[in-house]
């Protein structure tokens, strides 16, 4: 995939550290909303909006994962241990798929960089999908086991 | 990562300046976790910096040796079912938070690519490879690759419809 190269690499380099750097202030804002999250919002918090109806659960499971950040193996330890806790398996694997699928937190920065119409577009079919995904996964699960 | 976009989003730095103001709210009200979230934002921050700067590199390369024409051939219109591939094997193997592929992803939007691959992109990022091991002790092999397959069609399905029905309305930038 060779192109025109009308500017040296050098160049590019620096086209994209400066627009990598006119997007920092978003970047900075959405880091210190992720500290808050992290900070302020428990895994007690998260077992109590469960209350094992399946419907409810995955759509709150979705929701929950959608709020949570963080790196995606933390998604797995905190959905193993709702699980322990009797929280259904609709749940947990909607809140572990839409942790890194879905975030309120960077929403802003989607549409600001990627366009309103396309970010919201995008948002919701992948939450349909995380709650389709789901039942359909603990269904199979179900009739399998 | 056009030229346009080079000047600070605003919508950036309010949201920056309401996150300073949140943190000082926090700090002044006696709360005792902020010191914790700001610990907890240098970590994400410090694993942050050498993804942003991988990002800089593949951005500045989309730059230098794409041409729209090479583009739209593997990633627009013409692409087919090697753009799909492209899309959701790029998802799979794409490392960091979702936010950190915003600008390459804009740039490569920019070149042509479709939507559908976009969305197609961001959904097939739901299957971590490296984690895939620790989702078996979790959840159970068969979980892992129900789930695995069902994340690849859905993103699959995702594009479909993004290049498709949404298309169609004029609602999808093509």
């Amino acid at each position: 995939m060779s192109g025109e190269k009308s500017v040296s690499f050098p160049k590019s380099l620096k086209q994209a550290g400066l627009s990598m750097l006119s997007m920092m202030p978003m970047i900075l804002a959405i880091v210190g909303l992720v500290g808050l999250f992290q900070s302020y919002i428990t895994q007690q918090m998260l077992v109590s909006v469960f209350d094992g109806n399946a419907v409810h659960d995955t759509l709150v499971g979705t929701l929950a994962g959608m709020v949570a950040v963080g790196q995606a193996i933390v998604s797995y330890i905190l959905g193993g241990e709702l699980l322990e806790q009797g929280v259904s398996l609709y749940a947990v694997t909607a809140f572990v798929l839409a942790w890194v699928t879905l975030g309120v937190v960077q929403l802003p920065m989607e549409a600001s960089v990627l366009g309103v119409g396309f970010t919201w577009r995008r948002n919701l079919l992948a939450f349909l999908s995380t709650i389709l995904v789901s039942v359909v996964t603990v269904r199979v699960l179900e009739l399998w086991r | 990562m056009s030229g346009t976009q080079r000047r600070p989003h605003w919508m950036g730095v309010r949201l920056l300046a309401l996150v300073i103001l949140l943190y000082l709210g926090l700090a002044l009200s006696g709360s005792p976790g902020v010191l914790s979230a700001l610990h907890k934002a240098l970590g994400v921050l410090e694993t942050l910096l050498p993804i942003l700067a991988v990002v800089v590199i593949i951005s500045g390369a989309i730059n230098y040796f794409l041409n729209p024409k090479a583009l739209a051939k593997h990633l627009g219109e013409e692409s087919g079912i090697r753009g799909w591939m492209i899309a959701l094997g790029a998802g799979v193997l794409s490392h960091g938070p979702m936010y950190a592929w915003y600008p390459v992803i804009a740039e490569l939007r920019r070149h042509g690519m479709r939507d559908g691959l976009v969305a197609a992109f961001f959904y097939a990022r739901a299957i971590k490879v490296p984690l895939l091991p620790m989702m078996v002790a979790y959840f159970g092999l068969d979980f892992t690759v129900l789930l695995t397959l069902l994340t690849l069609l859905a993103a699959w399905g995702q594009g479909l419809i993004m290049d498709g029905p949404l298309a169609r309305r004029g609602a999808v930038r093509r």
